[in-house]
Formats: structure tokens, sequence, C-alpha cells
């Protein structure tokens, strides 16, 4: 009954971060990269809650790997999105080169861990 | 920071297991949560993120013990609060030292985000102080 309940939580929020996966591949945009990033920080809390008792060494490490390829884009759209909301309007000019490069910064990221996640399935590894 | 190793050493019934996994990252969140006291960025980014643990594993297991509810709540909250702190903590270290309104803007709002973290922690319950799940 006990491992019943992990094995399926497991296999349920494994096929959530492959679906997740795929919507981000398929088209990058900013709403499918929070929700790898949302799915993959809740399977790797599961698999680091349970390592002892249904270890998948293999599989968290990937999971690991996937959220370390979407930091820097994540990062550079919430600093721009924050930056944009709170400058203060005498200083836009000031603050319109580091727009420019957050933005740019945050297109890079993003095809970067397109890039990676495309080769990264979460099925078939344990 | 890596999670605390949970101790499942020969417990095998489900409800032991989800109790393990909770009082472990209960542990850990009030471990760090002389962070939130400090204020400092490090102490607050370590404390948020186990919060974030706690709240994955409250969240998760409300579906075996619906009274798990509230605190997942909580803690999503208090999470948040220290969310929009980090935030503003990691654009104030790009920021250009000649933006300086904009600077005080964003320290004063981080100074409001921690004080909200830390009304949510100081009174979980809106009651008596108890961290207890």
């Amino acid at each position: 009954m006990e491992n019943k309940w992990l094995e399926k939580t497991i296999r349920h929020e494994r096929r959530a971060l492959e679906r997740a996966r795929r919507r981000f591949v398929a088209d990058p945009s900013e709403a499918h990269l929070h929700d790898v990033r949302t799915n993959g920080r809740r399977f790797r809390s599961l698999l680091e809650d349970v390592a002892e008792l249904d270890p998948h060494p293999r599989l968290l490490r990937r999971v690991r790997r996937a959220a370390a390829a979407t930091d820097a884009a994540r990062d550079a759209t919430i600093i721009r999105q924050l930056l944009e909301g709170s400058m203060d309007p005498t200083e836009l000019d000031i603050a319109r080169p580091l727009v420019d490069e957050l933005r740019e910064r945050e297109k890079l990221a993003t095809r970067l861990a397109r890039k990676r996640l495309r080769q990264m399935s979460f099925l078939g590894i344990s | 920071m890596k999670p605390e190793r949970v101790d499942l050493d020969g417990v095998t019934n489900l409800h032991d297991i989800v109790a393990c996994v909770v009082q472990t990252r209960l542990r850990e969140v009030e471990a760090l949560a002389s962070g939130l006291e400090r204020r400092d960025k490090q102490g607050l980014h370590d404390f948020r993120i186990a919060c974030k643990r706690l709240r994955y594993a409250l969240e998760r297991f409300t579906d075996l013990d619906g009274s798990y509810e509230a605190s997942a709540e909580r803690f999503k909250a208090l999470q948040d609060a220290l969310g929009e702190a980090r935030d503003r903590d990691v654009l104030l270290t790009i920021l250009p030292p000649t933006m300086g309104k904009t600077q005080r803007r964003l320290l004063q709002e981080r100074e409001q985000c921690v004080d909200r973290a830390a009304a949510l922690w100081k009174h979980p319950a809106g009651a008596e102080g108890s961290h207890e799940i």
C-alpha cells in the first residue's frame, strides 16, 4: 500500500515534468518555462524526501541538471520585469542599457535552456 | 544548500513516512530561521529554500492528510514574501549606482517584504506563535 502510493506519486510527477518539458521545447514561452521549473522543483523535492526508500539517483541528477539549465533564463526574466516595474521615471534613460542587456540575456538563456532540455527526457531513467 | 537527509531507516508505514519527512523539513526551517532575524541576503535565501522544501512536502501530503493544507498555504505566503525580497536583492546587485531613487525604492520594498515574512513566521497560525504542523 505504502509503496504503491509512492510509486504512483513518482510516476505521476515524472509524467507531469515530462509533459512540461515537451511543451517548453515545442514553445519556449515564459509560461512554459515557469511550468517546467515548477514541476521540476516539486519532483526534485519528492525524490530528495524519499531517497532512502525509493532511490532514483540518475533521475534526481537529471532533474537537478534541468533546473540548473533553466535558472539563467528565469533570473533574467524576473529581474527585467522587476526593474521595468520599479524604476523611478526620472531614471529611465540610465536603466535602458540594463533593460536591453537583460532582454538579450533572457533570449540567449531561454534558447540554451531549450537546447539542453530537448535532449533530456525524464522517462526511461531510474 | 543541500537538503537534510530524511532518515527513513526501518520506517514502512505511510503515516510514519509522512511524519518523518514533515518533521525533518520543519527542523530545517527552524534551524535556518535566524537568517530571517539577521535579514541578510544569504540567510534569507537559505531560509526561503528550506520553507519551499517544507511547503512542497506539505502540499504533496495534503492528499493523504487534509490537515496539512492550512500549513501549506501559510508557508506559501511566507515563501512568496521571501521570494519578493530575494528578487530585489538580486536586482540591487546589478543596478547602476547612478540609479539612486530606484535603489532606495527597492531597498524600502525589500524591507517591507522581510517585515511581511517575519510577521508570518512570528504568528504562523495568526495566534500563539507555534510552528507545530
